[in-house]
């Protein structure tokens, strides 16, 4: 249940279990602990999601399949 | 004590009235932040970053037990609140052909020397100096906005992989980027 403290701050999960850990959150502060921080990495992964564009020959980080 | 809850006792002559203040004074406390935060994310829609600070502030004054939680706490769940509510509405309002070919991530920035194209080469970096495993999970989940669930169908492992690989993968690439001393 732990390992979902990333899911979760990146918002990747499907509606229930967003809702499930967020019960799970209430009572574990290991996740609390967690959530704090990591909540500013989204937001830093961001920065790749709105970066100017790559130009044709920068090589793609992931194998298309 | 969270300031947010402070002094609330016993002052009010209505739950409504009770209720107002407490969204008033949540605004007070959150709502600039939140509202830069979440434009950050809205690219430059300001009409739809208040809509989801509104709708972040409704949803914290109605999980009211959360707002006794630590400040610093309190900041985080309301900032993936916001996230969730912007990546949902991302989600509706696109409507992006999946089975053709999906969009690529654009993981360069062109070095125009602002600030901005030089945190995304950072964390271009560090992503690329992870795991291919975490690599990839990062790519195909958050990177791509899909669920956990659609990210392991297209990766063909279970979905509690998926989710325990983006742990172990977010927590290292925090490590990297704490060592790099990349702003948030
Ligand atoms: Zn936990």
């Amino acid at each position: 249940m732990h390992d979902g403290v990333a899911a979760y701050v990146l918002g990747v999960l499907d509606e229930d279990e967003h809702e499930a850990f967020e019960r799970h959150l209430d009572t574990c502060e290991r996740c609390q602990a967690e959530l704090i921080e990591l909540v500013e990495l989204p937001e830093q992964l961001d920065e790749l999601k709105n970066a100017p564009s790559a130009s044709d020959d920068d090589p793609p980080m992931s194998m298309s399949r | 004590m969270c300031p947010v809850l402070g002094h609330l006792d016993g002052r009010f002559e209505s739950a409504d009235a009770e209720a107002e203040h407490r969204i008033a004074v949540l605004y007070q406390e959150f709502g600039g932040p939140l509202l830069r935060h979440v434009r950050k994310s809205t690219g430059n829609d300001l009409q739809w970053a208040e809509d989801v600070v509104q709708e972040t502030i409704v949803r914290a004054w109605r999980n009211s037990a959360r707002l006794q939680w630590e400040p610093s706490l309190i900041w985080a769940w309301l900032l993936t609140v916001a996230r969730r509510i912007v990546i949902d509405g991302r989600r509706r309002k696109s409507v992006r052909p999946q089975e053709v070919e999906p969009p690529e991530v654009d993981m360069m920035a062109v070095p125009d020397g602002s600030e901005r194209a030089l945190s995304a080469m950072i964390v271009a970096d560090a992503l690329r100096s992870l795991s291919e495993e975490h690599r990839e999970v990062i790519e195909q989940t958050y990177l791509r906005d899909r669920t956990i669930n659609e990210a392991a169908e297209i990766l063909g492992i279970p979905p509690g992989t998926v989710k325990s690989r983006l742990y172990y993968g977010i927590r290292a690439l925090r490590e990297l980027l704490r060592d790099k001393g990349v702003a948030g």
